[in-house]
């Protein structure tokens, strides 16, 4: 494959959605045909991407494309761009892939709704929006897909429009997020007039030479822009109402695939264009914004009584642990929050398709009416714990891999520092982790577990299709789980590393030479190291769980470990029955949001605060908005 | 390669794997039994009931509940088991350490949970109500012990690795190790704070009185194991078993493994060189870990049974996050500071 050729990947890549976009909507009435359009138009996207892999990630090359030709002349970049570098590519590459399993999955899960079409087509908008905002090479058409994006799916959230509180739910996401495009879109206009470009690489060698309020401002409004997008607090209670509104599938892109452009936002925003990452300040506030958000949400998502809330207030506090990591400004505290970055993808993408499976078989996701479904649905039962393990950082699953790095990583640079903040985080993030541990089980126990409520009786196990989906997720939970040092030396390492490579963005767009001449000051450069203290090899791990579990196992079957308990029916007898101290069986299910009242207990004046806090009144929300867009403006005008 | 294959194989079945887990574990539990006993002014079982009691239940009937996921059910109890042999074993007993390089100790406190797992997930899979409850305050209290246990190994990772120069240090093989150049940490008194969490820790991690909510006979029968009999169960007493070794032991490995110093400069002593003296040290080592293991269990688990009496839930979890935590915190505060 030529260079050539090779160069317009990126562009087909964001275009095969956009076209199968339009294709469904004028000839989607026909079954086959949009089924067969979304998906090869997802696959062909992932598969350019993937194309990309060996130029981009082994090679280290940054792809750059001028549409139409118009490269950069006089120093001034006008055409619009897209540049390809390792960051670029790792997000692309998770994107691309994500959205070809969620479209697996929507086929059979969407089979019953109404105006299929035009979900298909807005679902394809969605992706594509995601995919130019990873790709892009210029403010302007970042903020052009951040307006794609959130428009689709704020439609998609109301997709069920019958549904209870779907049309409330989008109407606060629009609001809120049109907040954030707006700042996005005040913070671009104020960056060129101050700049006069619009390419990210041009403005990269610009703007820190050229600090003034207004460029401050900028930053402000974007960073705040960025972070509605990726539903950071104060801006978490948008997300569960989407979240409880939309269709799994839909559920997985926004967390999997939209939050992660505000997180990709955000670094572009403070490694590149500000490159203001230097200052302990800005990575105070990073880390300290993380914090807040993973904690918050943990206890939120504690609180919560629907399935698909919890694991919406999951998102961000996992999202919470990604920017804490990012913002740690090491090679190695990048690489891990890249790496959980991608895993909370997966893991979170397996774990709203179970609860879709869930949605789907008995119409409810209410914690407090489900129960037992483990006997009617035993293979979505696995799928969800491996993604319940997976996301609570049960070794050898993906998400203990990506959070140890983060402990690790938080440490060490607590140490290095001698900041004692850092180690808050640290402590903070362990906590955490066992919190989102104690909601998982509540969950598993809440709608796996228990006993069987009359009315599931007939429940069955959720179509092929849907379980196909939800197989791949979890395979690859396990295998980036166990492979932990391909996964960062291959893909999280090249993107961490492109990262601090601010020059060789610049000159590869601008041509060579520029930011050396353009640059006033040379930006940061550290040298990029991935060291770390710990150990953890879960190969050599698994391998000895598997020999222990052989043998005992070995010894337990020649033991005759379970004689005499022959399970048949004619057999059956009340010794079969559960235990009930002599009662009379009744359904008793021991479930719902109060499963750790010993917890909430203690807790109970903190949460009565959040209950009082999140009063679900979209007006409070946007006042959460402006005061926050407010305090970000002060901040950065005094610190950056 | 297949001497090295033997050796790994020894290490996990039989040597600091299985059938060390399976005597030493049941040994400790038969101890604790019979001081309780003692201490009660009662005349207690036999120190080697926990064995009787094990090859008992192997011996009975396995009731399946037809509830009950029949896999999930039978393997859950041997998950939990291969989980804490398998942790057991990269735990050093001083001078050895069968897997250096394959968990550090931020791995270990997750490997910890993977017992737990096990008994919530068998135990909730029969969908019986006391395994709900059970489930519910094992839960709660595997959340109380958390916070501490975090906080007195960060301690631990800061101190060592302040005083050795890298920073941090996460391998437990390197703070065994550490200890035995300089003295256990015990003695410094920066530590003392965390190793008395540490030591208020092990009865609430292994379920011990007063912090056995989630097992309260005598209220929600047994919570999780109320479906369980026979061999099934029997593995379940046993995981229980192990367990006391498994935070005794890291107790001894995390605060007292200046200990393993003395133990070699005595075989030095002796004038013995070669195999001879690696074999005396590993004897030695593994006894004196045992001793220590005795004393720590009577201090930390059976003098606290004794005299104490069930708390409810919301109590112990407020006990752990505010007075033990407390005291782990003095220490990682002090260690930070370089004390």
């Amino acid at each position: 494959m030529n260079m050539l050729s090779l160069q317009h990947f990126p562009i087909y890549s964001i275009m095969v959605l956009f076209l199968g976009a339009f294709l469904i909507v004028i000839f989607g009435q026909n079954k086959v045909f949009r089924h067969t359009v979304a998906l090869l138009a997802t696959f062909a996207s992932f598969f350019f991407m993937a194309m990309l892999f060996k130029p981009v990630m082994l090679e280290g090359q940054t792809i750059a494309y001028w549409l139409g030709n118009r490269v950069p002349a006089g120093g001034y970049a006008i055409g619009i761009a897209l540049e390809v570098d390792a960051l670029s590519l790792f997000f692309g590459l998770l994107v691309s892939c994500v959205v070809f399993v969620a479209c697996i999955y929507s086929i059979q899960y969407m089979s019953h709704d109404d105006n299929v079409p035009q979900y298909y087509t807005l679902f394809l908008m969605l992706a594509g929006g995601v995919m130019g905002l990873v790709l892009s090479g210029d403010l302007f058409n970042m903020f052009i897909m951040v307006e794609i994006l959130t428009f689709a799916a704020v439609a998609l959230t109301a997709f069920r429009n019958t549904a209870n509180g779907a049309l409330e739910a989008a109407f606060k996401y629009l609001v809120v997020g049109c907040i954030g495009s707006t700042c996005i879109l005040a913070g671009t206009i104020v960056l060129y007039a101050q700049v006069h470009t619009l390419n990210l690489a041009q403005m990269s060698a610009l703007i820190p030479g050229n600090l003034s309020s207004a460029t401050k401002l900028a930053f402000a409004l974007l960073f705040i822009g960025f972070c509605t997008k990726a539903f950071l607090v104060p801006f978490h209670p948008l997300a569960a109402d989407a979240h409880g509104a939309a269709p799994a599938s839909i559920s997985v892109l926004i967390s999997g695939v939209l939050t992660k452009s505000g997180i990709y936002g955000l670094i572009r925003l403070s490694y590149f264009l500000f490159q203001s990452m230097a200052l302990g300040t800005m990575q105070f506030w990073l880390v300290f914004l993380g914090s807040v958000s993973m904690f918050v949400c943990v206890t939120m998502a504690l609180a919560q009584h629907d399935f698909k809330r919890l694991l919406a207030f999951h998102s961000i506090s996992q999202i919470g642990y990604v920017l804490a990591s990012v913002g740690l400004c090491t090679a190695f505290g990048i690489s891990a929050g890249l790496y959980h970055a991608m895993n909370h993808t997966l893991f979170k993408g397996l774990l709203f398709l179970a609860a879709g499976a869930v949605l789907h078989e008995t119409g409810t996701t209410d914690l407090g009416k489900l129960g037992g479904l483990s006997k009617k649905m035993p293979h979505t039962t696995v799928l969800f714990l491996v993604g319940a393990f997976s996301i609570s950082g049960i070794p050898p699953f993906n998400g203990f891999a990506s959070k140890w790095m983060i402990y690790q990583a938080t440490y060490q640079r607590a140490v290095e520092t001698g900041n004692i903040g850092f180690l808050l985080v640290t402590i903070c993030a362990l906590v955490t982790s066992t919190l989102t541990l104690a909601s998982f089980v509540k969950v598993t126990q809440s709608v796996f577990f228990g006993q069987l409520p009359k009315e599931y009786e007939n429940v069955k196990e959720v179509p092929f299709g849907m379980r196909l989906a939800m197989g791949i997720l979890a395979a690859m939970c396990l295998v980036t789980g166990l492979l932990p040092n391909m996964v960062t030396r291959y893909l999280t390492e090249p993107a961490a590393r492109a990262v601090f490579s601010v020059v060789d963005y610049i000159n590869n767009m601008m041509g060579s030479g520029y930011a050396q001449s353009a640059m006033a000051a040379q930006p940061l450069n550290p040298d990029v190291s991935f060291a770390s203290a710990g150990v953890w090899s879960p190969v050599s791990w698994l391998c000895l769980l598997m020999i222990a579990l052989l043998a005992v196992t070995i010894v337990a079957i020649a033991g005759k470990y379970d004689r005499v308990s022959i399970k048949t029916p004619e057999n059956r007898s009340g010794k079969y029955d559960l235990f009930y101290g002599g009662e009379e069986t009744v359904y008793s299910q021991v479930g719902g949001d109060d499963l750790f009242w010993g917890f909430k207990h203690n807790w109970r004046h903190y949460f009565s605060f959040m209950h009082e806090l999140h009063s679900g009144v979209v007006n409070d929300y946007a006042l959460w908005a402006v005061v926050a867009l407010a305090l970000a403006i002060v901040y950065a005008l005094i610190v950056l | 390669m297949i001497l090295e294959a033997v050796k790994y194989l020894a290490y996990v079945l039989i040597f600091p794997g299985f059938l060390f887990c399976f005597l030493t574990g049941l040994l400790l539990s038969g101890i604790d039994r019979k001081l309780v006993a003692r201490m009660q002014k009662r005349v207690g079982p036999p120190i080697l009931q926990p064995f009787y009691d094990f090859f008992k239940l192997c011996g009975k009937e396995t009731i399946i509940p037809a509830a009950a996921n029949r896999t999930v059910f039978l393997m859950a109890p041997l998950v939990g088991l291969a989980g804490l042999v398998v942790l057991q074993l990269f735990i050093p007993v001083f001078s050895f350490t069968a897997f250096s390089s394959v968990a550090d100790v931020i791995v270990i406190l997750y490997l910890l949970l993977i017992p737990a797992l096990s008994i919530m997930i068998g135990g909730g899979a029969t969908g019986s109500p006391y395994a709900g409850v059970g489930l519910s305050r094992e839960m709660v209290t595997v959340l109380s012990c958390e916070l501490p246990l975090v906080l007195v190994l960060l301690a631990v990772c800061k101190k060592v690795g302040a005083a050795t120069g890298t920073g941090l240090c996460f391998s437990l093989t390197e703070i065994v190790r550490y200890q035995m150049a300089n003295g256990s940490l015990l003695g410094k008194l920066s530590m003392i704070p965390a190793a008395v969490a540490f030591l208020m820790v092990i009865p609430g991690e292994t379920g011990s009185h007063p912090f056995d909510a989630a097992e309260a006979e005598t209220e929600i029968c047994e919570g999780m194991l109320a479906e369980y009999s026979g061999a099934p169960l029997g593995v379940y007493k046993l995981s229980h078993s192990v367990k006391i070794l498994s935070m005794t032991s890291l107790f001894v490995m995390l605060f007292l493994g200046g200990i393993g110093g003395g133990i070699q400069n005595l075989v030095l002593a002796l004038g013995l060189a070669g195999g001879a003296a690696g074999a005396l040290t590993i004897l030695l080592d593994v006894i004196v870990l045992f001793l220590l293991c005795v004393i720590l269990t009577a201090v930390a688990i059976s003098f606290v049974h004794a005299v104490t009496a069930r708390l409810k839930i919301e109590q112990i979890f407020k006990y752990y996050w505010t007075v033990v935590s407390a005291l782990a915190l003095v220490s990682l505060v002090l260690a930070w500071y370089g004390l």
